[in-house]
């Protein structure tokens, strides 16, 4: 078939303009200003995140300030799974993106094995390494390296609706376990599910949470040192299987992600739950008559085990791409300052209600009630340690709920559920 | 001289491109997965071999083993139950019954519908707590009957793969496309010699169309053993790893950086993918080789 000369002639024209607009896309940079440093940050602190808005106000403060020599864009990646695949992925291929966040666990910080991580151990020996909370850039430090700025942290204690617990007529939260068996069966008689769970989503995250605290409560401050054979873990195992049973949650617990397990406690189905800081943005906007009657807690103390401990952990990082050019590692040291200044943490923290890797002054008049109680709760804690998730691969974090779920249905027993866990490490 | 013989340079030119992309974006990949099949490599460090280990400790593996037997069913349900209700289906449209142009957009609707919107809908018509099956259950006296359907190890499997099964629309289109494309002098000749509605059907819809059939059924377990989403969204591999399949087990190996296992899985993936479709095409072509013989 023959095509007509105007008909070629408009492709060749289209297939030029094409090849004008690539050239010239290509010219951005140029465009920005020769010297101006462009860094790239995909990040999840986007969209419905209750920390998107300060960030974006502080980024934009930032780009302000050094019109003309630094401009952070940031690439919005509202989907968590989707964001650490694409890191992931971005890592091994050796594009790492200028800068980035991720969530410290055993499976990330194999980011560090490669010489593809910018190194701040220097940068934070002197004055801005004493603005962070003690511990936690050690948390950051691997082979004395710190490949990236411990920013976000969380405690995640026992959330209850004091509401719910008054109706049931439980005036306090229980102080021991036999207390708390004590008031499920009151809250249940009163027609009130006493606990939120899941063994869904990605890694059963409420139960994960709550098998954290137990063992904690079990196996103390060091309780992750020891191996999953220790009889602490199957213990820690009978007592989250009786969370399960004989009504103490939900009929869709079984199999529930994340969604049911929050929706069932935003709803006043459930009286007792567990989430970190970042919920509360959530609670407060989606149910505040929950908000109001919500307080945090310690879990009860263990049989034969300590109370008053809280499960804390680094929840993101700050990362950036390693650089030999001076001026870009600068650009990027400025950053990470600017976005870790004490009074810059204090307004994203008081906006969005998370905790911080990093010191700041502030009055009662500005905090959350509910913020202020996380913040008593870690003050208050006999010890914080980590939860079970932080100590895994995240092959081994999505075997929890696997195993978790066969115990639950009565297809394993406790001893079998550790049987699996450690099946999965090896 | 045939036509490709003679202008074998022309043609050759018209494949190059595509010869290149294919092994660019597939060859090289796959023999890339294949080789890293076989070593421990984290996408980081430097890759170290560690020959068939992978694959043993794989095998040893019961999960794997579990996402193996799934895969399997997978393919088996939609080949021999959603292309067999697909054909029943397009067999009736293709009568043209009254409105037979609206149910055909209507079946093939889901198949443009984000996967992502269907396993959620899913979800909600399972959910033991409010979900509508349930409370339908309940409110026709099958209380007995009702379970959480995402949540019990022997409801999960069978509960995922329906939602699947039900949505014929793609294979029903490329049938009834087949058989509206059948001769009517064929049905009358046969309605002259007495065959009714269903002789017909067997005796000349089946026939005429059986190349089409063996074509949907080994997209079927192409798709069966390729199977993700639904899977993902809807359970993540529970309760207890029993809805688990290999793309899952890929995903969450890729997703703890073990690029050395997750490349393994989609080696086994590959080659039992095309020991599968290799089984089909054989067996459908000796019964197409027999039923020639004896016409």
């Amino acid at each position: 078939m023959k095509y007509p000369m105007r008909t070629t002639g408009r492709a060749l024209c289209f297939a030029a303009g094409l090849v004008l607009v690539s050239l010239f896309s290509g010219c951005d940079r140029q465009d920005a200003g020769e010297d101006e440093i462009v860094l790239k940050w995909p990040t999840i602190w986007v969209g419905k995140d209750s920390k998107a808005p300060m960030v974006e106000k502080l980024v934009a403060e930032f780009n302000e300030e050094h019109a003309g020599s630094i401009k952070v864009e940031i690439e919005p990646n509202p989907d968590y799974d989707g964001y650490r695949n694409k890191l992931n992925t971005a890592i091994a291929s050796g594009q790492v993106p200028d800068i980035f966040v991720f969530n410290p666990d055993p499976t990330t910080f194999q980011y560090y094995e490669g010489d593809l991580l910018m190194d701040f151990s220097e940068d934070l020996k002197g004055s801005w390494g004493d603005t962070f909370v003690s511990g936690t850039i050690d948390a950051a430090t691997k082979n004395e390296m710190v490949k990236s700025i411990p920013y976000e942290q969380a405690i995640t204690p026992i959330w209850y609706n004091q509401a719910l617990f008054d109706k049931a007529g439980i005036g306090s939260f229980p102080k021991t376990f036999d207390e708390f068996w004590a008031a499920c069966d009151k809250l249940k008689a009163a027609g009130i599910v006493p606990t939120s769970q899941m063994t869904g989503g990605t890694n059963a995250w409420t139960s994960m949470l709550w098998y954290s605290h137990i063992v904690a409560g079990l196996g103390g401050p060091d309780v992750w040192k020891k191996p999953f054979s220790d009889p602490v873990f199957e213990k820690a195992a009978a007592i989250l299987l009786h969370m399960y049973q004989d009504g103490n949650t939900t009929k869709d617990a079984v199999g529930g992600d994340a969604a049911v397990s929050g929706g069932h406690y935003l709803a006043g189905d459930t009286a007792i739950f567990i989430n970190g800081p970042w919920y509360i943005g959530r609670v407060k906007s989606d149910a505040p008559e929950v908000y109001a009657h919500t307080k945090v807690t310690a879990a009860p103390q263990t049989p034969g085990g300590s109370s008053g401990a809280q499960i804390g952990f680094l929840l993101s990082n700050l990362a950036a791409a390693k650089t030999d050019d001076p001026t870009r590692r600068a650009a990027v040291i400025s950053f990470m300052k600017w976005m870790t200044a004490p009074e810059n943490i204090k307004r994203i923290s008081m906006d969005s209600g998370s905790l911080f890797c990093v010191k700041f002054q502030v009055g009662d008049e500005a905090v959350d009630p509910l913020q202020k109680q996380f913040m008593e709760a870690a003050a208050n804690a006999t010890f914080i340690t980590s939860h079970f998730q932080g100590n895994v691969t995240t092959d081994v974090a999505a075997e929890f709920g696997q195993a978790l779920g066969k115990m639950v249905l009565g297809e394993a027993a406790p001893k079998e559920f550790v049987d699996q866990i450690i099946e999965a490490t090896e | 001289m045939s036509a490709s013989r003679t202008n074998w340079k022309g043609i050759m030119l018209f494949l190059l491109p595509v010869a290149l992309l294919y092994c660019a974006f597939f060859l090289y990949p796959l023999v890339f997965v294949f080789v890293t099949g076989c070593t421990s490599w984290n996408g980081i460090r430097a890759m170290s071999f560690t020959g068939l280990s992978n694959y043993i400790k794989l095998f040893g593996n019961g999960t794997f083993r579990l996402s193996l037997r799934n895969n399997f069913i997978w393919a088996f349900a939609l080949a021999f139950i959603q292309v067999p209700l697909a054909t029943i289906t397009a067999m009736v449209l293709a009568r043209k019954p009254r409105g037979w142009r609206f149910l055909r957009t209507v079946y093939f609707l889901p198949n443009v519908i984000s996967q992502v919107a269907i396993a959620m809908m899913w979800m909600a018509l399972y959910n033991a707590e409010y979900g509508i099956l349930n409370h339908f259950l309940s409110a026709i006296g099958l209380e007995s009957w009702t379970h959480n359907w995402l949540g019990e190890i022997g409801t999960a499997l069978p509960a995922v793969i329906a939602q699947q099964v039900l949505y014929i629309g793609y294979f029903m289109i490329i049938i009834l496309a087949g058989i509206l494309s059948i001769p009517d002098s064929l049905y009358e000749a046969a309605e002259m010699d007495g065959a009714g509605v269903l002789r017909q059907e067997l005796y000349v819809t089946l026939p005429m169309i059986r190349g089409l059939l063996v074509t949907s059924m080994t997209l079927a377990v192409a798709y069966g053993l390729r199977h993700f989403e639904a899977t993902y969204l809807m359970t993540n591999g529970g309760p207890a790893n029993s809805t688990s399949v290999l793309g899952l087990l890929l995903y969450k190996k890729m997703g703890a950086l073990d690029y050395g296992q997750a490349n393994a899985i989609g080696s086994v993936l590959v080659l039992t993918g095309g020991l599968l479709i290799i089984f089909i095409r054989r067996i459908f072509g000796r019964v197409e080789s027999a039923s020639e013989t004896v016409q």
